[in-house]
């Protein structure tokens, strides 16, 4: 019997499904295959169990089981979680209200900050104080602790977070801590800051800590349901779950520090695409996500995914937001999407977004009732998205109201309806190149070694003109774009993050305190996952450094080796630091330089058969739609090619001007472009190299 | 203040290029700020932010600011003019940068903060320039940090920078830089700061030539004007919401002197007339003409349009009219390396004014002062000297809808970060015994003043120091409507023996091991009558321990 392996991503409007079969041979039987079906809060499960069953699979079959889900981001920013407590040390219960002080939008003085997930009388203090070398400088009291639970018990309180001071350079106190509460309201969910990060700075991890306890209860729940319907199906294969750092985990990890899975389902895009540039040989990637209201970028360096622990939830231009310090993918994220409002100010200055259409009235082209002109009804407009064939032809484009939308905005700016429409796609892409420079250019990074990798619904129609403003010689519009990140699931290893701040100035007299905490952090990792039944021999690592001159704040993240690390590696090791460095800021200083933290990344690799390939093109002309006029703006208005994605075998190849529909997307080539398609059905639009 | 060039007659660019190149002005600031953040050296850069960059048009004349701190915004213009004037454009050659801190003389605000200029070249012609302005953390003079308010003239703060050019056609003046470095107690921090403000600027040039390359000088140029006449327009839009009329308000200040604004607000002027204040003071609470202007810039855009951008032409409908020679218009060599709490006391000032007519944009009165702290010594595991600039935290006035804001930066700050306990505690050897929202009470009313904090830093070893001058030492924040008024801020020290003294300003203060420094910020004015707040949630308060059960009986006359 075939054996399925899958994986699910819940997204706002769909949960989206991809899977492939493979036989007792672990060959791949037939390509990759995607469903969609409705999502359905705030059963979150039921909609996942919809697409299962209209893939028509049976569970029992299911051996690899991955599952992304945004139920952890939708608790927080809905503030649907459980009433949370904090115990915190002494002295400092109000740092989570006291935040950093901060005021984006300056120059309101009616600025409103954030208000902290638990109240005052909610947060309580014990004594004990380590200091910043980890060292008592006053031993744990749990005197007071059961007057204070039972006030909390009192309460309704459903969750506690723990957080010390200094926790990170030693988490004994907080581990007593817990086992002390424990023992006395075994009941209660506890969450410390340890498990979660070693980093310092107290208002981010205890923020962090918060913010995990509070959700926490929420996520188990969710995630135990989804568990035991799939069980009652019969399903018996390994689950997982998606995390933000890139990586999935098991189950019994992620109901202990759920918020590692906030930043999930992008963070699987980014992985899809480097593990498609490994499938295909490309090591240099912008990874490129459009969707309905943001675009999200991020660059991948010789196969390698950032990851940062600086990620935010509700910052803005006018909010401090709130910082949730656990490794995420480094994604930057601007509003601008298929579904981005064009407007024009007071002072007669057209914008595009940050306000979206969503999904109702949506684009204008919907006939919903949408008066304002979307990026979705400009690509409509320049017959770059063909109104015959709108969402796949589910909808029948209203093109008139679509005219007329973009003749009232042009009138106020002197264009005619068409030039409008231009200018909109102009100033999307304007603004989607700000993002893309902020992950390449601003930090060394030549766009032209570099390859665009682009989906969602709209990263096909964009990311050709994007490419060729920013001399990016390549584009590759992956197979499955519009289900991309679900796709990345199932190219998923386990990964999991250990960051330890441990601050000191590094020599190449270092090399043996290098050595004893690496080994440390990897003994931790190892009898963690053996604790999940994952053996030692399976585990890999990589190590970071995070280094920073002596008297400066901002650290660059260097890799070293996971050999012994003696001095003259630790020489190399400065040697990287130095040339990243100036990568980055253009010069480089003689000042000490100190290591602040320490980074592991243990994986756990998920075996895999390879990828089954697609069959080679039959005819090119059978693939042709029709021809039709298609406006490219300052390349002119060109009769283009319009091909039919699904008929594109393998080996085909054609030039621009020319469009590739599929259902849901479609992708623009421009005249001076010609594309081919690969082995795997992506297709690889080249740009002629003009410089 | 300046003539602004006008808007090219009947342009014949594509409004959406045009808007595209001014948003990416604003990429060019953003990228030269954030460039600055990530090298600097000193945490009252990376952290507090003390510190700006501008773009300018070829007459000097501002078009794009980055700053997290609204103060920064109008800091910079005065000195490009200065360097301008002071050189011709003849004797200004592609490659140099110029340098400036003297804040008579277009440095604005004290010698601290060292402003590095770039002009930027196409075809041998000026088209823009470029600038950059930090807070370095010590410039020499006579005290540590160079920032004292016992400084009687400019000479006791540190060395002078008359508008120099520091680099000279691509070549660094390493003379200057050595007398620069020698003459700071922390050198290494100071050359780190210096190159962090040049790779800031190249940063900036580079976006900017990329930008004239694609889309050519001319409609960079013609792009510049309008968004600077498109400032204009937004303010003078704003300038007809705004309810016409005379506002004053008179404030006695701790050494007794009496401070007065009378603002005018009418269709096409926002007048802010400071004279008849008191005279230029021997010590350092002083600020130039163009600090003051500055101050008034911010309440300004505090009321007209604060969420959209500012450059030159925001502050074309603002007019200052002083006394030369006063406080607020202080004449070299005048001390002033605390006129940030003069800006402060100008800042509260105009607020005052101005809140009770335009109570849907001010709250009540905020703490008030930047309770600027200078902590220095040896640090206790190597002995390295450590020198601490750091503003502090307070509370904000209580509005018409709402309870203040607890511990927030004052509004001459911005985006700026405290430096967290466990970080201090590693980098500078101190110890903190209590971060918390202050325990003292006060600012209550139908909505409650936020809450100032406590702060105390226990030092680890001998031969530390402490300077700080807090306004607000002695009347709490201003109620409003009815509503209290707040706490006060100071500093109480707690010697190791038991004994304490309270200060609101004191200079290299010596400290030895576990001495407490403790930093008591004041909570904000509360707004409308007590007796309006209900019951219930005078109980959530005292909860809440936001003010104790004696303090609700006494005020709010409810029983928690």
């Amino acid at each position: 019997m075939p054996k399925i392996r899958l994986a699910t991503d819940v997204g706002g409007t769909f949960t989206d499904l991809v899977f492939y079969e493979v036989d007792a041979g672990q060959a791949v039987v037939n390509g990759v295959q995607a469903v969609k079906s409705h999502t359905t809060p705030p059963n979150f499960e039921k909609g996942v169990l919809a697409a299962v069953e209209k893939a028509e699979i049976d569970e029992p079959s299911i051996e690899f089981f991955a599952h992304g889900t945004t139920v952890v981001i939708n608790a927080l920013t809905e503030r649907k979680g459980v009433k949370t407590a904090l115990i915190t040390t002494k002295g400092f219960r109000d740092i989570l209200e006291i935040a950093r002080g901060n005021r984006p939008d300056f120059f309101n003085l009616l600025y409103e900050k954030p208000e902290p997930f638990i109240p005052r009388y909610l947060r309580q203090e014990v004594s004990e104080r380590l200091t910043y070398k980890g060292k008592v400088l006053e031993p744990l009291s749990t005197d007071g602790l059961s007057n204070i639970l039972d006030s909390f018990k009192a309460e309704g309180v459903e969750a506690i977070a723990i957080c010390l001071l200094h926790s990170y350079a030693n988490p004994a106190h907080e581990i007593a801590l817990e086992q002390a509460i424990q023992d006395h309201w075994p009941e209660v969910s506890t969450v410390c800051s340890h498990q979660i990060t070693r980093e310092w700075r107290e208002y981010e991890r205890s923020n962090t800590t918060a913010l995990c306890a509070y959700v926490r209860p929420i996520a188990v729940d969710y995630l135990t349901r989804m568990e035991n319907e799939l069980h009652a199906n019969g399903f018996d294969g390994s689950f997982y779950v998606m995390q933000s750092n890139g990586g999935i985990d098991t189950l019994s990890s992620a109901k202990a520090t759920p918020i590692t899975m906030v930043e999930s389902g992008p963070a699987s895009g980014v992985l899809g695409a480097a593990a498609l540039g490994e499938l295909i040989g490309e090591k240099n990637i912008i990874a490129l996500d459009i969707g309905g209201t943001t675009a999200k970028c991020s660059l991948i360096d010789n196969g390698n995914v950032e990851v940062t622990s600086q990620y935010m939830i509700e910052k803005s231009q006018l909010s401090a937001g709130y910082p949730i310090m656990t490794p995420v993918v480094d994604i930057v994220e601007i509003g601008n999407g298929g579904g981005s409002i064009a407007w024009v100010d007071e002072d007669d200055k057209m914008h595009v977004g940050p306000k979206s259409a969503g999904a109702k009235p949506g684009p204008v082209a919907y006939g919903k009732g949408g008066t304002e002109p979307t990026t979705t009804d400009a690509n409509l407009m320049l017959a770059r998205i063909n109104p015959e064939y709108f969402i796949g032809g589910e909808i029948a484009a209203d093109m008139s109201a679509v005219a007329s939308s973009f003749d009232t905005i042009g009138k106020k700016l002197g264009l005619t309806a068409t030039e409008a429409a231009r200018g909109v796609v102009r100033i999307a892409n304007h603004n989607m190149i700000s993002t893309l420079k902020l992950v390449s250019i601003n930090r060394g990074y030549d766009p032209r070694d570099f390859t665009m990798v682009a989906f969602g619904g709209g990263g096909a129609m964009h990311a050709t003109a994007l490419a060729k403003e920013l001399s990016i010689p390549k584009v590759i519009i992956p197979a499955h774009s519009a289900v991309f990140s679900a796709w990345g699931m199932l190219m998923s290893d386990l990964r999991r993050d250990y960051v330890r701040t441990h601050p000191i100035p590094i020599t190449n007299s270092s090399a043996a305190e290098l050595n004893g905490i690496f080994q440390e952090m990897e003994s931790e990792a190892e009898e963690a996952y053996r604790a999940d039944d994952i053996d030692a021999s399976a585990v890999r690592f990589e190590r970071f450094v995070d280094l920073r001159y002596d008297g400066q704040e901002h650290s660059v993240r260097v890799p070293i080796p996971n050999s012994e690390i003696d001095s003259a590696e630790i020489a190399a090791t400065l040697d990287r630091f130095q040339d990243a460095y100036e990568k980055e800021y253009t010069y480089r200083l003689e000042a000490g330089i100190n290591l602040v933290s320490f980074h592991l990344v243990a994986y756990a690799e998920v075996e895999r058969p390879e990828m089954a390939k697609i069959r080679p093109l039959d005819s090119l002309q059978d693939a042709v739609k029709e021809e039709r006029e298609v406006d490219f703006d300052e390349d002119g208005i060109h009769m283009a090619k319009i091909y039919n994605r699904d008929l594109l075998g393998s080996g085909a190849a054609f030039s621009g001007p020319a469009i590739v529909e599929e259902s849901g997307s479609s992708t623009v080539i421009f005249p001076d472009q010609t594309a081919t398609v690969d082995d795997y059905g992506n297709i690889h639009i080249h740009l002629s190299a003009h410089d | 203040m300046n003539a602004i060039q006008a808007k090219p007659e009947s342009p014949d660019y594509d409004p959406i290029t045009i808007e595209i190149i001014q948003s990416s002005l604003t990429a060019i600031t953003d990228e030269m700020f954030a460039t600055m953040r990530k090298t600097a050296m000193s945490s009252i850069i990376y952290e507090v932010l003390d510190f700006g960059v501008a773009m300018f048009d070829a007459d000097g004349n501002l078009a794009s600011s980055g700053s997290g701190i609204p103060g920064f915004i109008g800091m910079l213009e005065p000195g490009v003019k200065a360097i301008m004037k002071k050189f011709g454009k003849a004797d200004i050659s592609e490659g140099d940068i110029y340098m400036t801190n003297m804040p008579h003389f277009g440095g604005v605000s004290h010698l601290n903060d060292v402003v590095l200029i770039m002009p930027v070249f196409v075809e041998n012609r000026i088209v823009s320039w470029l600038a950059n302005k930090a807070h370095w953390a010590d410039v020499g003079g006579a005290f540590p940090g160079s920032i004292s308010p016992d400084a009687v003239d400019i000479y006791q703060e540190g060395l002078q920078l008359p508008e120099i050019r520091i680099v000279d056609k691509g070549s660094v003046n390493q003379a200057v830089l050595d007398v620069i470095l020698m003459n700071s107690r922390i050198p290494e921090t100071t050359k780190g700061d210096f190159w962090a403000g040049i790779a800031s600027m190249r940063a900036g040039e580079r976006r900017l030539q990329t930008i004239i390359e694609k889309y050519g000088e001319p409609s960079v140029t013609y792009a510049i004007a309008d968004y600077i006449a498109l400032g204009e327009s937004q303010s003078r839009r704003a300038l007809q919401q705004l309810p016409y009329g005379e506002y004053a308000a008179i404030e006695t200040i701790e050494d007794g002197q009496q401070l007065k604004v009378k603002i005018t607000i009418s269709a096409d002027e926002f007048l802010v007339d400071l004279r008849g204040n008191p005279k230029q003071n021997n010590n350092a609470m002083n600020s130039s003409y163009d600090a003051t202007y500055v101050d008034a810039q911010m309440m300004f855009k505090a009321i007209a349009s604060p969420q959209t951008f500012a450059n030159a032409g925001t502050f074309k409908p603002l007019k200052l009219i002083t006394d030369k020679g006063s406080m607020f218009d202080a004449e070299y060599p005048a001390a002033m390396s605390v006129y940030y709490e003069v800006s402060m006391l100008i800042f509260d000032l105009m607020w005052k004014a101005l809140a009770p007519a335009l109570k849907d944009m001010l709250p009540a009165g905020h703490y008030s002062s930047i309770c600027g702290t200078f902590l220095g010594g040896p640090h206790p595991e190597t002995g390295e000297a450590q020198s601490i600039v750091e503003p502090q935290l307070g509370g904000w006035g209580a509005c018409q809808n709402r309870d203040g804001l607890n511990a927030l930066y004052t509004g001459y700050h911005g985006d700026t970060f405290n430096c967290p306990v466990e970080v201090t505690e590693q980098r500078n050897g101190l110890m903190v015994d209590r971060l918390a929202l202050t325990d003292e009470e006060g600012g209550e009313g139908e909505f409650l003043g936020g809450k100032g904090i406590n702060l105390d830093y226990r030092v680890m070893k001998d031969d530390w120091w402490l300077t700080m001058a807090y306004v607000r030492s002695e009347k709490g924040p201003w109620g409003l409507d009815g509503g209290l008024d707040g706490t006060t801020n100071y500093v109480v020290v707690e010697k190791a023996d038991g004994s304490t003294q309270r200060y609101s300003s004191c200079t290299a203060l010596p400290l030895q091991k576990d001495d407490v420094v403790k930093v008591v910020t004041a909570s904000g004015g509360g707004y409308g009558d007590p007796a309006d707040r209900p019951a219930a949630q005078v109980k959530e308060d005292v909860k809440n321990g936001y003010i104790s059960a004696e303090r609700a009986l006494e005020i709010y006359g409810v029983e928690a």
